[in-house]
């Protein structure tokens, strides 16, 4: 090989190492690397992002910005190239969202619970499809989302679900988001963001032509939320 | 040691191949009336070649076949005589063009205005060709020439060529004993598949479509057709996927494996449908794809999902109306080329599917006040709008007034009054 094929090739192979944030190659762990979030200043945060093989969570109140930055973390996976799956047992995620949030579909798993089911079962069913989307290792990324679920239908799950849940994903090299309405479970290791809406912003004054330009959510990290940031969310055109 | 088999009438097809095959794998087809069969190293078995050609016979005999054969030290002879003699007949090597000569010219397989040039040269037996000097025949047909007098001498002029025998990838087992439930199936169509599957790997191809069929003590029969995405040449996940479709569609209307109202099952015959194996070029940049086998083992997995049309890949549709969009089946191909960062966060939809009904008061023209259950109620702080689309007008119009709306909680909704309808509703939270 002529020495500055070479020299090219090996410099693009250099640079391409050095950027990769895609899924890992044949036999290359990752487990000990966090997933990077890809929200500025959340991966500060987080020290690098969320970390593999791990549950984590991520939980506010209604408008709080958690699934605007659940779908931009999920962005951030499919468009490095890895899988992601979304499930989602009371059929809330609106794919133009996802679009907006720069997700490609095409590497979206989406898991709708049936439209009108209640009670226990939808969220069984979601709890057993996780298991399975883990324990089959293709994924970067599961969003479970249990937004609009309370504590009791939670509680109707099994005890020992989300350990049962962070023992499937010790093996894995990606991670499991929990996305909530409060506090639900997170791994050994895993984080736990407790997000604020703290106030929409609209553009100009009451009135025809008027816009929602965006909201600022406040992100707290860890078990005391001793340390935080604020993310804007813009609103799509 | 060569041997020929003929037909007086046409064949079905493999007819022939299949008397030939109980013999010897290295068979000729030649017509639909014609075999040839190499039986060289057959002696220690047949010790005379009378008893194999008898053999022969009776095989062809035991499928209802009323057949001619010869046994011959050349192809052509064993070929001509059994096309021109009717029962078996055997020529002992060197004997050739004696047994021959006698035979029409017209049991060669000459081309029609050869035939006619020696009918007008006043030939009509092998023996008649046979006799015309070799040198005076190439100065008047050419090589052609030499070569049928040698045929007519009952010389071979090419090898046998073994037809090969059509590729099928059908693997029955018969159970002594019928077996129940799901497990023990598992360990039967291992048996079945491993070498099933081995064999398509040998011929270079992949199987595109398992079909599974389960013959039931009472002697109905349970038939199963899988083709995922991709072709798979893996037992196990074949294995795997069969169980997995069992499992979620059980054979007997309200029964299941574990429940004991399926039958038992005595029978189990798979059969695959062949494709060209995939090659694939990795490339040495890029991120590894997803195994196609994982893939097809996953979504079974979720059947539950993937049936109802309730797990894939989310398409956007080409429309104005919102909310819309397709599943796609999931089979995610290679990344998007194009820059990998993707654009700052967004403010998302939580969807209410259908669209949650709602009280709205309305003053000077905008919501003040929205009450519609589920956490969704208070006085508006703050809002956006109206948003005027609509669409459809030539299939199911739709028409509608969007607003974002704060509520007093600090909860962000857009609502929308269908037109049509005159009823305000909630779209989804704004989250």
């Amino acid at each position: 090989m002529p020495s500055a094929l070479k020299i090219a090739l090996e410099d693009l192979l250099k640079t391409q190492r050095l950027t990769a944030e895609g899924p890992p190659l044949r036999g290359e762990d990752r487990r000990g690397t966090a997933l990077a979030t890809g929200v500025p200043g959340l991966d500060d945060l987080l020290f690098g992002g969320l970390p593999r093989g791990q549950v984590s969570e991520i939980h506010g109140a209604a408008s709080s910005g958690r699934t605007g930055i659940a779908l931009a973390i999920a962005a951030r996976s499919t468009r490095a190239g890895a899988l992601a799956a979304w499930v989602d047992p009371h059929d809330r995620l609106d794919p133009r969202s996802a679009a907006d949030a720069g997700i490609d579909l095409a590497r979206l798993l989406w898991l709708r619970g049936a439209p009108g089911a209640s009670g226990g079962r939808p969220l069984l069913s979601a709890v057993s499809a996780v298991g399975a989307l883990l324990g089959s290792g293709l994924f970067e990324l599961v969003v479970v989302d249990l937004g609009g679920i309370d504590r009791a239908g939670l509680q109707r799950l099994p005890g020992a679900t989300w350990i049962r849940l962070q023992r499937t994903i010790e093996s894995q090299p990606g991670a499991l988001l929990l996305v909530a309405d409060a506090h639900v479970a997170h791994g050994p290791a895993g984080v736990s963001l407790a997000l604020r809406g703290a106030g929409a912003s609209w553009s100009g004054a009451p009135g025809p032509g008027r816009l929602l330009r965006g909201l600022t959510s406040e992100i707290k990290a860890g078990r005391h939320a001793l340390r935080g940031t604020a993310v804007e969310l813009r609103a799509s055109p | 040691m060569y041997g020929a088999l003929h037909s007086p009438y046409p064949l079905a097809e493999g007819a022939l191949l299949a008397v030939a095959h109980a013999f010897t794998p290295r068979v000729e087809s030649l017509l639909a009336t014609d075999v040839l069969l190499d039986l060289q190293g057959l002696g220690r078995v047949w010790p005379a070649p009378e008893v194999l050609g008898q053999a022969l016979l009776l095989s062809g005999r035991d499928r209802g076949l009323t057949l001619h054969a010869a046994v011959a030290s050349t192809r052509v002879a064993a070929l001509v005589a059994a096309r021109g003699r009717a029962g078996l007949t055997v020529i002992t090597p060197g004997q050739e063009a004696e047994m021959l000569a006698p035979l029409s010219l017209d049991l060669l397989d000459l081309a029609d205005d050869r035939r006619a040039l020696f009918r007008r040269w006043g030939l009509g037996t092998l023996g008649d060709l046979a006799a015309l000097p070799a040198k005076g025949l190439a100065e008047r047909l050419g090589p052609d020439g030499p070569r049928l007098r040698r045929l007519a001498l009952g010389q071979d002029d090419t090898p046998l060529v073994p037809t090969r025998a059509p590729d099928t990838f059908e693997s029955t087992l018969e159970l002594e004993w019928p077996i129940d439930g799901l497990e023990p199936l598992s360990f039967v169509l291992a048996r079945v598949l491993d070498p099933l599957m081995a064999a398509l790997a040998r011929r270079g191809r992949r199987a595109a479509a398992l079909t599974l069929e389960l013959g039931l003590v009472d002697g109905a029969c349970v038939r199963r057709t899988l083709k995922p995405a991709t072709p798979s040449v893996e037992a196990r996940t074949w294995r795997t996927l069969l169980l997995l479709d069992l499992e979620a569609r059980p054979p007997v209307d309200g029964g299941s494996w574990e429940s004991g109202r399926a039958q038992s099952i005595l029978t189990v015959t798979v059969a695959a449908e062949p494709t060209a194996a995939r090659t694939v070029q990795y490339s040495l940049l890029d991120p590894a794809q997803p195994s196609p086998e994982k893939l097809a083992e996953l979504m079974a997995r979720l059947h539950e999902w993937t049936a109802a049309g309730r797990g894939g890949a989310p398409a956007l549709l080409d429309t104005h109306r919102p909310g819309a969009f397709a599943m796609e089946g999931f089979a995610p191909g290679p990344p998007a080329a194009g820059a990998t960062t993707p654009p700052e966060p967004r403010l998302a939809l939580r969807a209410y599917r259908p669209p949650m009904p709602a009280q709205v008061v309305v003053r000077d023209g905008g919501p003040v006040f929205v009450s519609a259950g589920a956490g969704v109620r208070g006085p508006v702080v703050d809002r956006a709008g109206p948003w005027q689309a609509s669409g459809d007008w030539w299939d199911i119009p739709w028409s509608r007034s969007e607003w974002d709306v704060a509520l007093a909680g600090g909860a962000l909704f857009r609502i929308f009054n269908d037109r049509l309808r005159d009823a305000w509703f909630v779209d989804g939270e704004l989250d």
